[in-house]
């Protein structure tokens, strides 16, 4: 269970990105964060594990207060809680494997990353999750080599490495073609399926969060506009979040 | 709003425009002045002649060299035509001479002629009197006294007959000396020389280089702003951690550095006793790196203890290793060469001898290296000691008040804010203190300190104020009034601090402060330390009191700036001016060369990593962070696979800068070639100079060639 209470977000500019967000979401759900462009998705899912000091309010996670938790507490928290990103934030240059595998770090003692070894158990998981996301041949390639869809699914399997409960997704899907959205999105889904991991994505297209949902918050302004079933969204809501301009398209 | 209509605006700014420029001219104008050009200068016709002279000089660089032979040609002069004159030699197919008239009196012009010489053979012409100093004469057409036969392989030229006394009726001789290469062409003695020098040149770029590159790596972390901005550590536990900086330093040097020189003591022993007892300490040592972390949801105050314990046992190890080392090099280094004097060949006579004399050198060459690394742990230890213990004693002191300290709140956080903010400014001034009173220019260091202090008070009293008023938008006329009251305090605390430590008589005399003693409780201190300590003292009590002990502090920040400042201010002392100092320190030679070339290159590759660092990815960093992943950890995976290259190809460059820059250091007494062509150059040998001139053409060169084929592979 994440409970999010009055969480406020001020930025050192006096930006106010997140104004008192009160959030309950059980364990195990598929939540899409959907909202304009700088209505605070990023900001919000950052604060969920601290990348992103909230300025006020509390998040409390399993009984646990993240926002209270000491740097080495933080440390301990994140290493329960994946997250993927829409650039990916792969190391280029380094392999495939390497970069899995450093989804392990926060298991792995600091002398040995200084040796860059790994656990044997280590390595082989990282293929099994390599395998899981379809992309075990590539292991050995630079991160560069690979398409932008796969290089998601290598930033999904880094993710695993860490064997999260909870999954954060930073418009995981924003800078891939529609059939490759799908092809991610649906490993988001198995992932929730079938590992039972919580999933707070954002995305900016709303078709996408109807398909793969079980719910929907929408932010606007750093306020919660919006928290409902996906089917909820008719064309009213669909203006009062995106502005009267606005229609909708979907991604096929 | 601005309302001048637009032709007065537009009359407004060509007016700014012609007035810029005329400034512009007058400044360019008077930089023609101040660098005394002079047209007259470069025509007068002496200089033009004598820097003809030079250049060619330098353009024709003695490479070779051949044996010449002196081959003497003779002819009779009758002195004062007292007698039968000599006749004339016959004309033949060999080289021979004839003067004509061959009789007359001193002062006469006769002429000399040369037949069947070789073209190009120089040649000199002396006047041999029967008794008494031979005098070479001057041929009156030329003005010179060297001869070239020109390309008819003969030469006529007129000399005028010396005046020599008593000498009538006697029969002179004029010789004809003319000078022919032979045996065969071989690379001149200054060719060698330049070749040797060329060698510890190119090595003296090389050592510093590679001395540089760890240290300026490991700067450029801290200089690079991405990765220090983030840095912050609650106020609290940085003020724990500097309390704990010189207890941790004492208690390493009097224990981890006393074992360490045990183990250097012990280890200098016996090799094989050595090598057997090091495999327990390898084991422990493993053992103790593999449980290092502890891996735990929320570590528990015995667990804490847990983690220091080890801490603490890592610190003796890490000790008692840098011994050991030291102790092996020592004794390693000493063998190797008593080993390398055992089976040097007696002469280097024949490529067998010679490939060994290279082999034994290479063996001797290491094995003074391992000295030299076992000489400097031996002399470092305590320093080495004191830094560890230091590390170790405040990253556990934090490690185990961290928890007491989130705990505090409210108004006994900032009471104990105070009390370790007292404490804190006596130790941080105590040090600047220490540092400030070793020159003039340096003791402007302490009120500096105190200035930032008062400023950083402001913010936090400002951050409070804000607080209480429950303020969120900083709006801008605050933010100027902040900054305004910032730099008055920060002025006071100056000007304050400047005349309580006398300052002022420091920087114009030059003198350094006073070294007058007074007697606290049985303590000797200076008044000069005292008084800086007391500043320090007010100024982090009040600063605690204000900041807590929970508020974030932009550690990194500080850090950034302190290596950045330093960083730039090496960078723009030249490697000449250091060389002079290096040289004042160890003596002329390349090892100052090497100094100076060092310093400077960890100033300025520091510089170029860290811009390298400043424009990675950060996407990866923030990816390995959220994976909960160390600081170090996520350098290690996010940032390095990111700069190796780049770090690479400004090391390459920074080769072939000190190449060229340990060509001149030996100007200042460097070593290297410098010094070599400088010593030419002073004693005028122009054609010497100018060997090693191509010298450094040549290496320069194709050093530029290859690093830009390197990098460019690379990048
Ligand atoms: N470091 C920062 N300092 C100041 N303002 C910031 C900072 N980061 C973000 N903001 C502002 O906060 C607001 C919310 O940003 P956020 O990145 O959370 O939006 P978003 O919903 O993720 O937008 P997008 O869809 O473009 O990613 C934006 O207006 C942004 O300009
Ligand atoms: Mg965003």
């Amino acid at each position: 269970m994440l409970i999010i209470e009055n969480l406020t977000k001020i930025y050192d500019n006096g930006f106010k990105a997140l104004d008192r967000i009160n959030l309950e979401i059980p364990d195990g759900q598929f939540v899409a964060i959907i909202g304009l462009s700088g209505s605070g998705k990023s900001t919000l899912l950052r604060c969920i594990n601290r990348l992103i000091e909230p300025t006020e309010g509390r998040i409390i996670w399993n009984g646990v207060d993240i926002t209270a938790a000491s740097d080495d507490e933080v440390r301990q928290i994140r290493r329960h809680i994946g997250m993927i990103f829409q650039q990916f934030n792969l190391v280029k240059r380094s392999k495939v494997l390497t970069n899995v595998l450093s989804g392990r770090l926060g298991y792995t003692n600091s002398l040995y990353s200084f040796l860059n070894y790994f656990p044997k158990q280590d390595r082989q998981d990282a293929l099994a999750n390599l395998d899981r996301v379809g992309i075990r041949d590539q292991a050995n390639k630079r991160a560069s080599e690979l398409s932008g869809g796969q290089q998601q699914r290598v930033g999904i399997a880094r993710a695993l490495m860490q064997e999260p409960e909870l999954m954060l997704a930073d418009e995981p899907v924003a800078s891939l073609d529609p059939a490759t959205s799908h092809s991610v999105m649906k490993y988001l889904e198995l992932l929730n399926k079938e590992d039972g991991i919580t999933v707070l994505c954002s995305l900016h297209f709303l078709s996408l969060a109807r398909t793969y949902a079980h719910r929907v918050i929408a932010l606007k302004g750093g306020i919660l506009q919006f928290d409902g079933l996906p089917t909820e969204i008719d064309e009213n809501r669909f203006k009062e979040i995106y502005g009267e301009e606005a229609i909708e398209v979907a991604i096929s | 709003m601005n309302r001048t209509p637009p032709s007065a605006r537009v009359a407004l700014r060509n007016l700014l425009i012609v007035l810029v420029i005329t400034l512009a001219a007058g400044i360019y104008a008077y930089g023609w002045t101040v660098t005394d050009i002079d047209l007259e200068k470069p025509q007068d016709e002496q200089r033009q002649t004598n820097v003809q002279n030079a250049l060619r000089e330098l353009l024709s660089p003695r490479i070779f060299e051949q044996d010449r032979k002196i081959i003497t040609t003779t002819t009779s002069f009758l002195m004062d035509c007292e007698g039968e004159s000599p006749a004339a030699p016959e004309s033949s197919d060999d080289p021979y001479v004839r003067v004509t008239p061959s009789c007359g009196k001193a002062g006469d012009v006769v002429t000399v002629e040369a037949f069947n010489f070789e073209s190009g053979v120089q040649a000199g012409i002396r006047w041999a009197p029967v008794e008494g100093q031979r005098r070479p004469r001057e041929v009156l057409e030329t003005g010179r006294k060297e001869i070239i036969i020109d390309s008819t392989g003969d030469f006529k030229g007129q000399i005028e007959v010396p005046r020599i006394s008593g000498s009538s009726g006697q029969i002179h001789q004029i010789e004809f000396l003319a000078s022919i290469p032979s045996g065969p062409v071989r690379f001149s003695k200054i060719t060698d020389e330049v070749i040797r020098r060329m060698a510890e040149t190119i090595f003296m770029a090389l050592v510093a280089t590679s001395l540089s590159i760890p240290i300026s790596a490991a700067l450029s972390f801290f200089a690079a702003h991405n990765l220090m901005r983030p840095v912050r550590v609650p106020v609290g536990n940085l003020m724990m951690a500097i309390i704990a900086l010189p207890i941790g330093w004492l208690i390493g040097v009097n224990v981890l550095a006393v074992i360490g020189r045990e183990a250097i003591n012990f280890f200098q022993g016996d090799l094989e006793v050595s090598v057997l007892s090091l495999l327990p300490i390898i084991g422990l040592g493993t053992v103790a790196a593999s449980r290092s972390v502890v891996l735990l949801e929320t570590p528990s105050l015995s667990h804490r203890l847990w983690a220091i314990g080890q801490q603490l046992v890592f610190a003796l190890i890490l000790s008692l290793l840098i011994g050991v080392i030291g102790g092996l090099s020592l004794v390693l280094g000493e063998r190797l060469v008593d080993f390398a004097d055992s089976i040097r060949p007696d002469n280097n006579v024949g490529l067998g001898n010679w490939l060994a004399t290279a082999v034994v050198d290479g063996i001797n060459g290491t094995g003074n290296l391992l000295n030299i690394i076992g000489g400097l742990i031996e002399l470092s230890m305590n320093s080495i000691g004191g830094l560890i213990g230091a590390f170790i004693l405040s990253s556990s002191v934090t490690n185990l008040t961290s928890g007491m300290l989130r705990s505090i709140a409210g108004v006994p956080a900032h009471l104990l804010g105070g009390v370790m903010g007292a404490i804190n400014g006596v130790l941080v001034f105590a040090f600047v203190a220490e540092i400030a009173k070793s020159a003039a220019l340096l003791s402007l260091l302490t009120p500096l300190a105190a200035a930032l202090f008062a400023q950083q008070i402001v913010v936090l009293g400002h951050a409070a104020w804000r607080a209480r008023q429950k303020k969120v938008v900083l709006s801008h006329v605050e933010r100027i009034v902040r900054w305004l009251i910032a730099l008055a305090a920060a002025a006071t605390a100056f000007v304050i601090t400047f005349i309580q430590l006398r300052v002022g008589r420091t920087v114009i005399d030059g003198t350094l402060p006073s070294l007058e003693t007074i007697d606290i409780m049985g303590i000797e201190i200076t008044l000069y330390l005292l008084n800086a300590m007391i500043i320090g003292g007010v100024l982090g009590s009040v600063f605690g009191l204000l900041a807590g002990t929970r508020q974030p502090f932009s550690i990194g920040n500080v850090l950034y700036n302190v290596t950045r400042n330093i960083l730039n201010g090496l960078r723009s002392i030249e490697p000449l001016i250091m060389g002079i100092v290096f040289v004042i320190w160890v003596g002329i030679g390349p090892f100052a060369g090497v100094l100076a070339l060092m310093l400077h290159s960890i100033a300025s590759l520091g510089k170029l990593y860290s811009e390298q660092i400043e424009t990675i990815d950060e996407g990866p960093i923030e990816a390995l962070k959220a994976t909960g992943a160390g600081h170090l950890q996520t350098i290690i995976y996010a940032v390095v696979p990111q700069i190796v290259p780049p770090y690479v190809a400004f090391t390459m460059y920074r080769w072939d800068i000190n190449v060229r820059m340990s060509t001149i250091i030996g100007f200042v007494g460097g070593g290297g070639i410098g010094l070599l062509l400088n010593q030419q150059i002073n004693l005028l040998r122009y054609r010497d100079a100018g060997v090693a001139v191509l010298a450094i053409a040549i290496v320069v060169s194709i050093l530029d060639y290859a690093s830009a084929t390197i990098r460019e592979r690379i990048t």
